[in-house]
Formats: C-alpha cells, sequence, structure tokens
C-alpha cells in the first residue's frame, strides 16, 4: 500500500514559483508528486530525492503530446502529470531551465491566462448587466436579478482576480514594472472604494451581501473553475 | 512580422541548425555543440518556437514517416529570412572584430 498525502497549492497564478519551491522540499522528505488534486496535489511517500519542478501552459492537439513530451525528455524533464492544458515536469537539479529567452516566457503566461480570459469577459459583462436590473426594477424581478447578480459576482471577482494574476506574471518576465506596481495596488484601492461607499452611508445591506459573496467566491470559485477544466478536458479528449 | 523586424536570438539558432532535416534533441544538442555549452534552448522554449515558425511557414514537418521523432527542415522562405538576418548579424560581427583588433571601423 503506497502512502499518499495531499497539499495545498497557493494557485498557480499566484505562486507558481513557491508551489515548485514546496514540491522539490517534499521530494527531499520522499514525498512526490503524483498528480493533480482539486486546490492542491497528491503526494506519495518514495525515496528522498532532490528533484527540481517546471510548469508548462500549453494547449496540445490529438497525436502532439508525444511529441512534446519528447522535447523535454530529452532535455531531462520528465512529465510528471498533466491536466488539461496544465503540464507538470521534474528533473534533477542542474537541469536546464524549460524556458531560456524572454520572448518564450513571455508567451508562457500568455498560455495560461488564456482559458481564464475567454471566461472573465462574458462573466464580467454578465454581472454588470445583473446589477443593472437590480437597479432598474423592483419586486419579484428585482429578487431575480438580486439572486442571480449576487451568484455571477462571487464568479467574477476571484475570476478577475485571476486574470490580473496571470497578466502580472506576464508583465513580470517583460519588465514592464508600472503594470505590476498597479495591480499591486489594485487590492487596496478597492478597499478604499468598499470603505468609502460604507462611510458615504451606501445600501449597507448591499455591501454586505456583496462583500459576502466575495468571500463565499474565494471558496466556490475555485470549485467552479475546477468543475469546468476538467468537464471541458473530457470533453476536448473525446 | 515585419521586413524590418529581427529575430530573435533563439530563433536564428534554431533556424540556423534546420538548413539540413533535424529533430528537436539534434536541433538543441548542435546548437549546444557548437557554442561549447554557452547557448542551450530549454525545451519549452524551442517546442514554442518551433509551433511558431511552421505557422509562419518557415520551417515544415519533414516527411519522416516512421521516424520516431518529427523532423523538420527551413522552407524556401525561411531561408530568405535567416539570410536577411545572417547580413545583418554579420555585419555587426565584423563591426566588433575590427574594433576588437583595433582596426578602423
Amino acid at each position: 500500500m503506497t502512502k499518499r498525502k495531499y497539499i495545498t497549492s497557493g494557485g498557480l497564478a499566484f505562486s507558481e514559483q513557491k508551489d515548485m519551491e514546496k514540491l522539490r522540499r517534499y521530494s527531499l522528505k520522499g514525498w512526490h508528486v503524483k498528480k493533480f488534486k482539486f486546490m492542491g496535489y497528491t503526494l506519495e511517500k518514495g525515496e528522498s530525492t532532490d528533484y527540481i519542478y517546471s510548469i508548462d501552459y500549453r494547449s496540445l492537439n490529438k497525436g502532439e503530446d508525444d511529441d512534446y513530451y519528447d522535447f523535454f525528455s530529452s532535455a531531462g524533464w520528465t512529465n510528471v502529470t498533466s491536466e488539461g492544458d496544465i503540464h507538470l515536469f521534474r528533473a534533477h537539479p542542474g537541469t536546464k531551465p524549460i524556458y531560456t529567452d524572454r520572448d518564450t516566457t513571455v508567451s508562457k503566461y500568455e498560455n495560461s491566462s488564456r482559458f481564464m480570459n475567454k471566461l472573465a469577459i462574458p462573466l464580467i459583462i454578465m454581472t454588470v448587466l445583473m446589477w443593472l436590473g437590480t437597479v432598474l426594477t423592483s419586486g419579484i424581478s428585482h429578487t431575480v436579478f438580486l439572486t442571480i447578480a449576487l451568484i455571477l459576482t462571487v464568479l467574477a471577482i476571484p475570476t478577475t482576480w485571476t486574470v490580473i494574476a496571470t497578466y502580472n506574471n506576464k508583465w513580470k518576465v517583460e519588465e514592464k514594472k508600472g503594470r505590476v506596481n498597479f495591480t499591486r495596488a489594485v487590492p487596496y484601492l478597492l478597499l478604499i472604494i468598499a470603505t468609502t461607499t460604507l462611510a458615504l452611508g451606501g445600501d449597507k445591506g448591499l455591501i454586505i451581501s456583496v462583500l459576502s459573496s466575495t468571500i463565499i467566491g474565494a471558496v466556490a470559485f475555485p470549485t467552479a473553475i475546477w468543475l469546468i477544466m476538467s468537464l471541458y478536458h473530457k470533453v476536448r479528449q473525446n | 512580422m515585419g521586413k524590418t523586424e529581427q529575430l530573435t536570438d533563439t530563433m536564428f539558432y534554431i533556424m540556423a541548425a534546420l538548413t539540413k532535416p533535424r529533430h528537436g534533441y539534434a536541433i538543441m544538442s548542435l546548437i549546444e555543440k557548437t557554442t561549447e555549452g554557452v547557448v542551450t534552448i530549454g525545451p519549452a522554449s524551442m517546442y514554442t518556437i518551433i509551433k511558431k515558425l511552421l505557422k509562419q511557414e518557415w520551417i515544415y514537418l519533414h516527411d519522416s514517416s516512421g521516424a520516431r521523432r518529427k523532423v523538420y527542415q527551413l522552407t524556401d522562405k525561411g531561408r530568405r529570412v535567416l539570410e536577411e538576418d545572417f547580413k545583418v548579424r554579420k555585419r555587426l560581427i565584423q563591426l566588433a572584430e575590427k574594433g576588437l583588433k583595433g582596426e578602423e571601423v
């Protein structure tokens, strides 16, 4: 019986590097990553080995997998596991990195945000429309609009957050410092806006619902994304 | 890509290796060997560029039915692009060479 355990991920968009370092530390203790698992990784107990880890994002067509993995294995990188467009590789320390120039590293983060971008834009538009509906109507339709608006907000806020994070990763590579600093300031800006609205005596009930939906969103959203991603992947496989 | 736009170094190296049909690993090791290990190209960078060059039609998938690995080679278009880029790079190399030798530039 192999001993298994589960560890959490900081979210690849937010802490890819930290996650990779964490996996290396676990490998040193004999716990090697086997699979992506909901919001984390499954590890299996084995012999202590010093492995380094790297992530690549790439959408592969049918039949391209072998060729793709072959590029990596000839350079010393073994594919540990892949889920959807996310591929995890490991190698012995001293192996040359999987990305060796800036242009292709930038395209890595473009690949990572492609799926989220597709999801985020319609979601944000829908959310705004539903809130408009809430403001413009009354009675039953108001309640209906409000319910849908809240549910969408739950999804839209963390999606937007993740998209910003992936862009941030890209800009860091491109050395666009101004934009990186700007996105760093976004959470504080939002906090200031929220507090100001509260202080100005806005509809307190509404603000509380938005805030609580944000908190719920932090939990519900990864679940939803994970479901959508695995469904999307299953559909494409068939 | 416009006519005046330069190839990135990695693109140039890969295209330089593809004047003859070669598979991915052969390209990587040829570049490493030629530069005595100074230049290496990571597999993810390599794959990204191969895909891009195929899309631009600067390289094509060489008929290699039966071979385990995919083999690529420059197209005529790719050859012209490489040649243009080579001319610019050569001028710069000559500039550096003369300068280092203390000749008039």
